[in-house]
């Protein structure tokens, strides 16, 4: 075992030392995912438009006229009907849009509450009641959500003060309702008069376009956020498809970089020194199998680590899950690299073979092109590359939240994978030795 | 300490190595001496067990099979392609290979620094090998192959691209061992080398074994008659003898006795301009049993 271990450490210590190799292990990969990951956050087309439902549950011409500002807005995709796959579409209701965010078709919903109108007509003591409901952990959303309501909601106010007909209208109802008021002191009610009564002559009396500059200080809506826990079904975020698959790019130069290393050593003249020291070539097999499994292992945990960021937020679903998925992604390329390093005679062969191979195993895998995008053809040729099963046993523990029913079929795959062409790999190297 | 009974190895049609017999003393510093592609190489390859022989056996310090790891621990090979990571230090190089051979903890320290004192790299042992020159290269892989101390070394043209300083210092290392009683299997092509350190050897071509013996006895056997060659002050006044062939002032002559026909020359009152007297060496053994040079 010690000789094992010996073997695997030294091959570990060259492969730190290989700056090139560490670029496309770590560095590439990662480059990947935060390029991928910041294209597909932007949405393609819809750039940087968050997905949100509004429910309309006041009915008011001030909230229809709020959720059309919504549905103005540049940074928000409103979805504000349902679409049962008919023609015809209902309004949005509050049910049908906690669903959406619990399924990740929506980022959060916002419910226009009763009294919404009424509260946004009033100056100095409105508060314009509004739900947003969301994802607890998407605390960066809410934020920056909040801003978009705050901006929507001014812009009304805004609009009501370009429009002085408009304005008068709550100006009136207020000065009307002190009138019928009895608590309020005499002296208190007079000033208040004096004041509306003055405002009221004064908004009736200047020129609309002076108000198209800025509005006065009315009071702010008052924002109440629901948290609706995500159910399983998508993605949290692109990061959450854009690392697993960096994690297979990571893994294929580790499967690469190890193949080359095993006829570097055949060609160095190392494997002679090798094999004439008491290691026997199961000793040395073992001893190779473990450096890349530990780098391919490795290669995936630093990706993972760095996905923990608050700024990519991937949240694992289930640590086991990920810990079985990613030993059964490293068996399996372990394998191949096995199968992989008999190929050729030269580094340049073999290097050659490798990568040409692992790419097209990238690219029907869904390393390249998400297999959503894929013909139907190419999604059935996947099943075809290993790449395809790590992904999905990644994805399965990280957000496709699976059983173990479920991670089963993927995590057999690799094995049976990693098993059938190290067996080819072990058994080529015995029959090129002679 | 090692028997090689009628080892054959064939690649294709291609024998590289056709029926070598050899039996190698414990202590001896033994020379396999051939031109490229004579089989040395191939041979030494199945001596150690790192390629299985078509036919014949070899057993090494009384034990069976060199493939058994219990034997490999006694055996040395500092290849003729350098065994080496450029990209570990000389020290991780020379402990990575002390591992293999079980050493551990102090002993495991105590071998890599005796091994790089050995071979002169103390200074540099913390440097990458792939900053060393060819020379130190060589020194290291030499390092490498004795660091568990084994019984046997095998050195496979140990001296190949090495600058003098440096094949100097491998000269005295080889001879070191030989003193400390390790029995030394050394291939080269360089015959100077072989006569230098070599007790016995074995030149081989095409696969076989053509002679084996000490210097000695090749060059008495194989090497034919020493020459002297010389100029002459002037032409011998006639009547005189002049044993050899005389061109003007110019005299060959092959004896197998030069000293005596020297003194006889100078006794019939010839005076030399200048002298040289060419004694034969394995390079004269192997051009003639094979008909052509070591450097062909």
């Amino acid at each position: 075992m010690g000789a094992v271990l010996a073997v695997a450490m030294k091959d570990l210590r060259v492969l730190w030392r290989d700056r090139f190799a560490m670029f496309f292990m770590l560095a590439f990969p990662l480059i990947q995912a935060l390029f991928f990951g910041a294209i597909f956050a932007r949405g393609g087309g819809a750039a940087g438009r968050m997905t949100v439902a509004v429910v309309d549950d006041d009915h008011t011409p001030e909230s229809q006229a709020f959720a059309g500002r919504l549905a103005r807005s540049k940074s928000l995709r409103v979805l504000s009907e349902i679409r049962a796959g008919s023609p015809t579409t209902q309004p949005m209701t509050r049910d049908h849009a906690a669903d959406l965010v619990r399924t990740g078709k929506a980022v959060a919903y916002l419910a226009i509450k009763p009294g919404f109108g009424e509260a946004s007509g009033m100056l100095f003591s409105g508060s314009p009641p509004i739900e947003v409901g969301l994802d607890p952990s998407r605390s960066a959303e809410a934020g920056y959500l909040r801003g978009i309501l705050m901006e929507t909601y001014f812009d009304g106010i805004k609009e009501r003060f370009s429009d002085p007909a408009a304005m008068r209208g709550p100006i009136q109802k207020s000065l009307a309702e002190l009138e019928g008021e009895s608590d309020l002191p005499p002296a208190q009610k007079a000033v208040l008069k004096m004041f509306l009564g003055a405002l009221d002559t004064f908004v009736g009396s200047i020129d609309p376009k002076v108000y198209a500059q800025g509005g006065g200080d009315f009071g702010t809506p008052k924002i109440e956020t629901v948290e609706i826990a995500r159910s399983a079904g998508g993605p949290r975020s692109s990061y959450d498809i854009t690392f697993p698959s960096a994690m297979l790019w990571g893994v294929i130069a580790c499967t690469a970089g190890f193949a080359v290393s095993m006829v570097l050593e055949r060609r160095s003249g190392t494997l002679l020194r090798l094999r004439v020291s008491p290691l026997t070539r199961g000793d040395l097999m073992r001893g190779k199998a473990l450096a890349c499994f530990i780098a391919c292992c490795g290669v995936i945990v630093v990706l993972l680590a760095i996905s923990q960021l608050p700024v990519f937020s991937v949240r694992v679903g289930s640590l086991a899950k990920l810990m079985v998925a990613i030993l059964c992604t490293a068996e399996c390329f372990v394998g191949l690299t096995m199968m992989l390093s008999v190929v050729g005679k030269t580094e340049q062969g073999v290097g050659g073979a490798s990568w040409a191979t692992l790419l097209i195993c990238m690219m029907l895998g869904g390393g390249m092109i998400p297999l959503i995008a894929m013909p139907n053809w190419m999604v059935t040729a996947s099943h075809f590359s290993p790449v395809k099963w790590g992904i999905y046993a990644l994805e399965g523990a990280i957000w496709r939240e699976f059983s173990w029913a479920e991670m089963a079929m993927p995590c057999a795959i690799l094995i049976a994978v990693g098993v059938v062409t190290f067996s080819i790999g072990v058994a080529a190297m015995s029959r090129f030795e002679r | 300490m090692i028997s090689v009974k009628d080892l054959r190895k064939s690649y294709g049609i291609l024998r590289a190595v056709d029926g070598v017999t050899l039996d190698i003393r414990a202590g001896e510093t033994f020379g396999l001496l051939g031109p490229n592609g004579a089989g040395k190489t191939t041979t030494i390859h199945m001596m150690v067990g790192a390629l299985p022989p078509d036919a014949g056996s070899v057993c090494i310090d009384g034990a069976g099979d060199p493939a058994d790891p219990a034997v490999r621990r006694r055996i040395g090979v500092a290849p003729q392609a350098l065994g080496l990571y450029p990209d570990l230090t000389g020290e991780e190089n020379v402990a990575f290979f002390a591992r293999l051979y079980g050493l551990r903890g102090r002993e495991l320290r105590g071998a890599v620094q005796s091994a790089l004192e050995f071979t002169g790299l103390s200074d540099r042992r913390r440097d990458r090998v792939s900053t060393y020159s060819g020379g130190m290269q060589r020194r290291l892989n030499l390092a490498a192959a004795m660091v568990h101390h084994p019984r046997v070394l095998v050195c496979d043209e140990p001296t190949v691209g090495v600058d003098p300083q440096s094949r100097n210092h491998l000269f005295e290392s080889i001879e070191n061992l030989k003193q400390r009683g390790v029995t030394l299997l050394y291939t080269t092509h360089y015959m100077e080398e072989a006569q230098r350190l070599c007790d016995r050897v074995a030149i081989m071509d095409h696969g076989r074994v053509l002679a084996l013996g000490t210097v000695d006895e090749l060059i008495e056997r194989h090497g034919g008659l020493s020459v002297i060659e010389g100029e002459l002050e002037r032409p011998p006044p006639p009547g005189v003898p002049v044993p050899g062939r005389l061109d003007g002032t110019s005299l060959r002559l092959e004896s197998g006795q030069p000293l005596e026909d020297l003194a006889r020359l100078a006794g019939s009152g010839l005076k030399f301009r200048t002298l040289a007297i060419r004694r034969p060496d394995l390079e004269t053994v192997f051009l003639a049993l094979t008909g052509r040079t070591l450097r062909d």
